[in-house]
């Protein structure tokens, strides 16, 4: 009947008895010999193959004793006594019973599988370590490290451990499931039955206890008061514990009071993420941080806004750190800028485009009295040379504004200051000068030397380079509005010394009148300009046929006299200069049409009017039946007083055109040679200091700013086509309209926040407005308003 | 003809130069201008095109031309205006319609010298690759040899001292009956035991007010709810006298440097305070700009900042590279330490930071022989928060590792590596692997580490990286509202998310420090100098090191 394997030493010595065919004693020392775990192993093993269902151990510190018998579908049952070694029933399985009669090592239960084990003592560390399934029941106390890893496999029940005392530390460290019963009952430690540092990485199961704990890993594991399940379950299984470690008798104790027990359940994970911060900050902040550095923190006293809202990063009202401004004409227009006279050509224009022709008109007459015969004709545009559009296609005709002025009417307002101011001079100066003032409501009168006015432009400029017609209507129109004009009365010296005693103010606009001239052998044979254009214009009509005319003086005025001396028949001209020539424009195309040839630099050295030449300083030499020099005029100053002329021969004036003698103004030429449109623009704004100056306001100079080009936006205009036979109407749809706004919505169709709002304030004006608190400062308007109006300025 | 105008355009550089590109969908873009809003550098506008197509449909040619303008978004080509890659763009566009891309073709730094002015800026030294630190690799991990420790088990002390430590022999004991017992009449030097991640020093006026309150708050936080001794270092800008009076300024280190901006206010608080500082720090340099000293431009010497510096408003705040009236190494040393231990009774340990340098082991030889130098810190060369010159940022400073070794050697060569403590920095946390670069210079030999840059980065979402991300930390137009005086701008910014992720950051460390350590079974002490512990791939690093070379 012995077992097959057995060694023959365990035969001879009877390590095995068999008691009956299903019992047998197994003994772990024979003569005080400790056997080997594997040996002890071996019997077991073979003895339940044999038929043993109830196994007498007697121990010696044998590992592993009572594992792994695999079910044999009944009752397996061990009664161990003697010192047990580590993991005593060790994988056990279902229908394993392992009874220990006194105390055990360490890792009792080790992957319990199944196995019920009775330990009728203590058990050392690590009992029930990774447990899966069974029962484990101690009548003591656990080690450290006891129900570690424990787990419930959801295809079996979970795994039970119980101990009637207590348990050491680090109790149930990682365990995912099963269930502790901790009873309490005469623990080691009262104050803590649970041992130091219990359930650290607990993620599942449950620990049921009876006492008082110390702590338990907040991290991992909530305590919780027991609730009637529990309890139902804990009376229930605590008789089966109770009955097994032969304890029955403390079935009142332990279950006298639901209140005495507590569990400890493993967080979810949902759960576990809540206690990152246990205070939370804002609390923190408030109950601890702000009580001990003082309300609104350490910078409170420093700061003088919320101190703990937070701002998203997009804003709008004063949080904002620009806004849009609906800046119209804050910026002049390039060709007003570039314009002498500054005429608000684009606020004209966009009359025009309202269809306020009359309106238009009278604002152009209100900048100059020859609107059509200066801007239209004489003048060589400037401000079209400026025009943003000269950059898509070609400049807006500005030259036609004044087209339909010309019979305008304007009326002379009323006289409004007893201040009396006389001009002398009614060229384009004193004329623009007189013209302003009197609009203003001043009293001028006006002294010409010559029967006519209008100066170099009735003297000079030769009449097929304009409409002389139209020029007498303007002038016309000019005396309508200027009653007190004195023609042909000279200034002279004694004369000005009574002007000046008698007004209020003086106004010098004689001009330049003294041709200037060249000193050279036959210079005395030299004709000025001056002299030879102003005879045509008084109606002589020099012979020039076949003739060699030569011009010293490639300017402007030189062209004048080559067209001149074409009309009058010359067979060639020549305009020869120093230096690079400075005609320009129109002067220059119609004389290079008529066949002028200009030719520098060149230096008379002299004109040897019999062999009817010009000999130059090179050596060369060029046949010239006429000679005349076009160098320029200076003015006569000989009636003014000597302190307000500069050494060189002009009045030395400051910048709101006054000479050293306060009560003397001087302009236009006299004042250093110009355009005829510099000479108006003189005018316009000596009347404007003059009207602020006597009417007691402070004299501010404006500081004329142009827009910036890149602000126009010229996307909008390609290919824009208009009928130029509508004149000035369809350069009025040309204008870009610079820096002053077109009305046409696109700002407040852009916003995508609605925030800019359209007002009419009547009388045709109107305004864009921004709503600041729908406004994130995107600056979208700004970007893309077609005429620059709008602009972003920085908020405090 | 085009105007002269348009002749600029010659000048104008092509896309291709600029270190970051704008990429714009117009047709996910609804122009709401959220972009443009926000874009801190102006690099973005919004601008009409002209758009022309040319038609011809049906069997012969017809042409029909189609022209519309259209409003798009652009990316400005002024070299001063140039897009800095925030993305704050992409982060407020509703519609995913515009991102910057990094161009890595770009030539930025051959232009950013307008007017002769050599570019200047905020962030890091722009060097992306891995520091040193981030190669070095933790190769002694205990099994069977060792008691391996169990990092989420097992408790652990992760804290470092700084002051001078004495030796054993030198303790202020005697004998009596047997028994060691304390000798009254000794002076014993004082020392802190703290966590060792200190937070590095960013001034009040570096930093706006919410983002340096948010990091005092939540050091706060770490010591007296999570039990975290981290100290931080106040910088060089004063510090706010509530601060100064209050019982938390035990967590911080004062920072005093060459300008010595805010020390009357700090000295006229002494009397007041009811607690001393966790140390004093002397900035002698820093790893942003090695050799160079700062700058706090005008336009950021607001009402708060004067008052906290005690200086007028709307002035130039100039910290000289050196310290005035030091003629020497010794009376550097000397003189600076005493009279700082002198202003806390010799209660409060005082170090000198310098930046990292060849020089360094000089410096530490000297401070040997110094009885009361409670530590050295050294700051490498990728540390920075600082506005500087490019040069500086990029090219000036030394690599912290083998600076923190060689010293490490040298105490070791006097036998006070247990006495004197390095404290590291620089690029530490650079690619986000803050605990590992701690573990290294700990085990390279330092006591502790500080870390500025990354705590900043993470804490408030700092825009900034190695590419050239953002970093206009020099202009006050941080667009997080970080390094700015400007309310509209540091209001964006939440104190008290800064706090939290500090808290949040700085647990996380002391795990990963425990992770590294555990393996090592190293529990209480830390494995200061433990250069078995290292590995690093690269032969050369390693023997220049002294630690093992492993492939």
């Amino acid at each position: 009947m012995y077992a097959e394997g057995l060694t023959l030493k365990s035969k001879k010595t009877g390590l095995v008895e068999w008691i009956d065919s299903k019992t047998v004693r197994i003994r772990g020392n024979i003569d005080g010999v400790r056997i080997p775990s594997r040996i002890l192993e071996e019997m077991i093993q073979n003895t339940v193959k044999n038929g043993a269902r109830k196994i007498f151990v007697k121990a010696d510190g044998q590992h592993g004793i009572g594992g792994r018998i695999w079910p044999r579908e009944e009752k397996v049952e061990l009664i161990v006594e003697g010192p047990v070694g580590q993991r005593l029933g060790s994988m056990g399985m279902f229908g394993t019973e392992i009874v220990v009669m006194g105390s055990a090592s360490n890792d009792v239960g080790w992957l319990n599988c199944g196995a019920s084990i009775k330990v009728l003592g203590d058990v050392g560390d690590g009992a029930f370590n990774a447990a899966a399934q069974g029962i484990l029941y101690v009548k003591g106390s656990g080690g450290a490290r006891c129900d570690t890893l424990t787990k419930h496999n959801p295809r079996f029940d979970p795994p039970q451990s119980w101990y009637l005392r207590d348990v050491g530390d680090s109790f149930a460290e990682f365990k995912a499931g099963g269930i502790s019963v901790v009873c309490g009952y005469n623990p080691r430690n009262p104050e803590n039955i649970l041992g130091y540092r219990p359930c650290v990485g607990m993620v599942g199961g449950v620990i049921f206890f009876r006492g008082r704990i110390r702590e338990y890993s907040e991290k991992d594991v909530k305590l919780l008061p027991i609730d009637e399940s529990d309890w139902t379950w804990l009376i229930t299984n605590v008789k089966e514990f109770l009955r097994a470690i032969g304890e029955e008798g403390l079935y009142k104790t332990l279950t006298s009071d639901p209140k005495e027990w507590m569990k400890l359940v493993a967080l979810k994970p949902e759960e576990r993420k809540k206690v990152s911060f246990p205070v939370p900050m804002s609390e923190f902040r408030k109950k601890v941080w702000e009580k001990e550095v003082g309300k609104d923190g350490i910078f409170a006293e420093y700061i003088d806004h919320e101190r703990w809202t937070v701002i998203p990063y997009v804003v709008t009202g004063d949080l904002r750190r620009t806004k849009p401004v609906w800046e119209n004409e804050k910026y002049l227009s390039p060709c007003t800028y570039a314009c002498p006279t500054k005429i608000p050509v684009n606020k004209i224009l966009s009359m025009v485009r309202a269809g306020n022709l009359l309106e238009a008109n009278r604002t152009l007459l209100l900048q100059s009295p020859l609107p059509r015969t200066v801007c239209g004709q004489l003048c060589p545009n400037l401000c079209m040379d400026a025009c943003t559009r000269c950059a898509l296609d070609s400049p807006v005709g500005i030259n036609k504004m004044g087209e339909l002025s010309v019979d305008i009417e304007i009326l002379s307002p009323k006289i409004k200051s007893s201040k009396k101011i006389a001009v002398i001079g009614c060229g384009p100066a004193g004329m623009s000068v007189g013209w302003h003032l009197t609009l203003r409501g001043y009293p001028v009168d006006i002294f010409e030397v010559e029967t006519k006015l209008g100066g170099k432009i009735e003297l000079l400029i030769p009449r097929d380079r304009f409409a002389y017609e139209i020029f007498k209507k303007e002038t016309e129109r000019f005396l309508s509005v200027v009653k007190n004009v004195h023609l042909g009365e000279k200034v002279t010296r004694e004369r000005f010394l009574h002007i000046y005693n008698q007004y209020d103010l003086v106004i010098i606009a004689s001009g330049t009148h003294s041709p200037r001239r060249l000193n050279f052998p036959g210079s005395e044979y030299v004709v000025s300009a001056y002299e030879f254009l102003r005879e045509i214009n008084e109606g002589k009509k020099p012979d020039f046929r076949g003739k060699n005319v030569l011009i010293i003086g490639a300017g402007n005025v030189g062209m004048d006299v080559a067209s001149q001396a074409y009309v009058f028949g010359a067979e060639s001209v020549y305009a020869i200069d120093i230096q690079r020539p400075k005609a320009f424009g129109k002067e220059l195309e119609i004389a290079q049409k008529k066949g002028v040839q200009i030719i520098w630099p060149k230096n008379v050295k002299e004109y040897d009017r019999s062999k009817k030449r010009v000999l130059f300083d090179d050596g060369t030499s060029l046949k010239a039946d006429f000679v005349f020099v076009a160098i320029g005029d200076i003015p006569q100053l000989d009636f003014v007083p000597k302190e307000i002329v500069s050494q060189d021969g002009w009045i030395k004036i400051n910048e709101c055109y006054q000479t050293e003698d306060p009560k003397i103004y001087a302009i236009g030429d006299i004042t250093g040679q110009g355009l005829i449109t510099h000479a108006i623009g003189h005018g316009k704004k000596l009347a404007d200091y003059i009207d602020k100056y006597l009417s007691g306001c402070k004299l501010e100079l404006k500081r004329e700013e142009v827009i910036p080009y890149e602000r126009i936006k010229k996307e909008y205009y390609y290919g824009k086509t208009f009928d130029e036979r509508n004149g000035i109407l369809a350069e009025a749809e040309r204008c870009l309209s610079c820096g002053s706004c077109r009305d046409c919505h696109l700002c407040e169709a852009t916003c995508y926040h609605m925030a800019i709002k359209r007002i009419e304030k009547g009388d045709r004006e109107y305004e864009y407005v921004v709503e600041h608190d729908k406004c994130i400062a995107c600056g979208f308007c700004a970007y893309v308003c077609p005429c620059g109006v709008w602009e972003m300025t920085t908020l405090p | 003809m085009e105007t002269s105008m348009e002749i600029k355009d010659n000048q104008l550089l092509s896309i291709k130069e600029f270190p970051y590109i704008i990429t714009w969908r117009e047709d996910r873009c609804k122009r709401c201008g959220r972009c443009l809003s926000v874009c801190p550098n102006g690099s973005i506008v919004a601008t009409p095109k002209l758009v022309r197509v040319v038609e011809s449909e049906g069997p012969i040619p017809k042409p029909m031309v189609k022209a519309k303008v259209v409003h798009v978004i652009e990316q400005v080509r002024d070299i001063e205006k140039y897009c800095t890659g925030c993305a704050m763009c992409e982060i407020v566009c509703p519609n995913e319609a515009i991102e910057p891309i990094y161009n890595p073709q770009n030539r930025f730094y051959h232009y950013m010298n307008k007017g002769g002015e050599p570019y200047r800026r905020g962030g890091r030294r722009n060097d992306p690759s891995p520091s040193t630190l981030d190669r070095i690799k933790f190769i002694r991990i205990s099994m069977l040899t060792d008691p391996a420790l169990d990092a989420g088990r097992h408790e652990f002390r992760i804290r470092t001292y700084i002051g001078r430590l004495l030796q054993p022999e030198n303790l202020p004991l005697t004998t009596e009956d047997g028994l060691l017992v304390p000798n009254p009449d000794a002076f014993i030097l004082p020392v802190r035991e703290i966590f060792p991640v200190m937070i590095g020093s960013m001034s009040v006026g570096a930093l706006s007010p919410p983002m340096w309150e948010g990091l005092a708050m939540g050091v706060a936080y770490l010591n007296e709810v999570e039990g975290i001794p981290i100290v931080m270092c106040t910088g060089e800008g004063g510090v706010p006298p509530r601060l100064l009076r209050s019982r938390y300024i035990k967590y911080f280190v004062l920072q005093i440097a060459s300008g010595y901006f805010g020390w009357d206010e700090i000295i006229h608080s002494i009397p007041h305070m009811v607690e001393d500082p966790a140390a004093i720090e002397i900035k002698y340099g820093q790893g942003a700009k090695p050799g160079d000293g700062g700058l706090l431009m005008a336009q950021k010497v607001i009402k708060l900042i004067a008052k906290i510096r005690g200086v007028p408003e709307g002035v130039d705040l100039a910290s000289p590279p050196t310290h005035q009236t030091k003629y020497s190494i010794e009376e550097a040393v000397a003189k600076m330490i005493q009279s700082m231990y002198m202003a806390f009774g010799f209660r409060v340990p005082v170090y000198p930071k310098i930046s990292g340098t060849k020089t360094a082991t000089a410096v530490l030889n000297n401070l040997i022989r110094n009885p009361y130098a409670a530590a050295l810190a050294i700051d490498g060369e990728d540390g920075a928060t600082g506005a500087a010159y490019n040069v500086s940022l990029d090219k000036m400073g030394h690599p912290i590792a083998s600076n923190v070794r060689d010293c490490y050697l040298e105490l070791v060569k006097h036998g006070k590596q247990n006495e004197l403590p390095i404290i590291a920095g620089g690029g530490v946390g650079k690619k986000g692997h803050l605990a590992a670069n701690v573990a290294a210079l700990i085990m390279l030999g330092a006591s502790a580490v500080q870390v500025s840059k990354y705590i900043m980065q993470v804490t408030a979402g700092c825009l900034g990286d190695e590419f050239g991300r953002c970093n206009i930390c020099n202009t006050g137009r941080c667009p997080k509202g970080i390094a700015t005086q400007d309310p509209k701008l540091y209001r964006r910014l939440d104190s008290e998310k800064v706090a939290e992720r500090l808290v949040e950051v700085i647990r996380a460390c002391e795990m990963e420090l425990k992770k590294i350590f555990a393996p090592m079974g190293r529990s209480t002490e830390l494995p200061i100098g433990m250069s078995d512990g290292i590995g690093i791939d690269d032969k050369d690093m390693a023997e220049r090191l002294k630690i093992s070379y492993v492939c």
